[in-house]
């Protein structure tokens, strides 16, 4: 994929994931991110949260998974990538990672997409946008 | 609700961890958790040699003291975000520091009423000095 082959409205994914319990846990002990929240239903209950939560730093880092996908043996750079958390997101759950290109720079040959996690029930957990710099 | 604060603590690093030499299986292991088998940020033979997945910038620990350095507004304050600038690639045996400052606060009204946006930006850089990301941390205050 070159620069001049991207399209404004191409998609990125959507493709499906599976968050486990596990793969959250492993994440938070990996990461140093020892909070009960991230590690144990009950514990997170007494916070007042539905059951345990994904990091945030693990929405931001499967966001830009999706986006080094995307740009895959281009040569093409993420320079950029910006997150809001909306909703919390809950393992054990299948999410959607989604996105499209927004707008091309022919100046500096960058693109910039929307990107967003999107839960089973269609609603969107954490969104974001990406800059892409393709070489010259 | 007035944000009031004093306006000497925007720009003014509060915290300089000490550095952090990234190890190939630490990379390895974030990769893993987030299934990303993308040979260049696994593989030490990969072309142009193996480098972190950008996103990796954001694993990078503040000090102890972080927390105690973001002013509150209001009683419940959460992690709402995160911007993140790419400015070089992380590599296995990397030293990583973190500069940490109060970049910008700001106030914004929504449907559910005010709230108080406080930013903090780590700059992270390496052992030649190079600046490798800008990692910008938005939390959010109710009042």
């Amino acid at each position: 994929m070159r620069y001049e082959d991207v399209n404004i409205g191409d998609a990125l994914g959507p493709s499906e994931m599976y968050l486990s319990k596990d793969q959250v846990r492993t994440y938070a002990k990996a990461m140093g991110m020892l909070a009960p929240r991230f590690t144990d239903d009950e514990l997170a209950r007494k916070e007042g949260l539905p059951g345990m939560i994904t990091p945030g730093n693990m929405s931001l880092a499967i966001l830009g998974k999706l986006v080094t996908d995307w740009i895959g043996e281009s040569g093409a750079r993420m320079t950029r990538l910006g997150v809001t958390y909306r909703q919390p997101v809950l393992p054990d759950h299948t999410i959607a990672l989604n996105g499209f290109v927004t707008h091309k720079n022919d100046a500096d040959r960058s693109v910039e997409m929307d990107i967003w996690i999107e839960s089973d029930e269609a609603e969107r957990l954490v969104i974001g946008t990406a800059t892409v710099q393709f070489p010259a | 609700m007035a944000v009031n604060y004093d306006p000497a603590i925007i720009g003014r690093v509060f915290e300089t961890t000490d550095p952090v030499v990234v190890q190939a299986e630490d990379i390895r292991k974030f990769n893993q958790t987030i299934g990303d088998t993308n040979p260049r940020h696994n593989d030490p033979e990969a072309d142009g040699g193996m480098v972190a997945p950008p996103s990796f910038a954001v694993t990078f620990r503040n000090g102890r003291h972080f927390f105690e350095h973001v002013p509150r507004f209001g009683k419940a304050g959460f992690d709402a975000g995160k911007d993140v600038e790419f400015v070089a690639p992380i590599r296995p045996g990397d030293a990583i520091t973190l500069k940490s400052h109060v970049k910008e606060i700001y106030e914004k009204t929504g449907r559910s009423g005010s709230m108080v946006f406080v930013v903090i930006r780590s700059t992270l850089t390496n052992q030649n000095g190079q600046v490798v990301a800008h990692v910008d941390h938005r939390f959010m205050n109710r009042p």
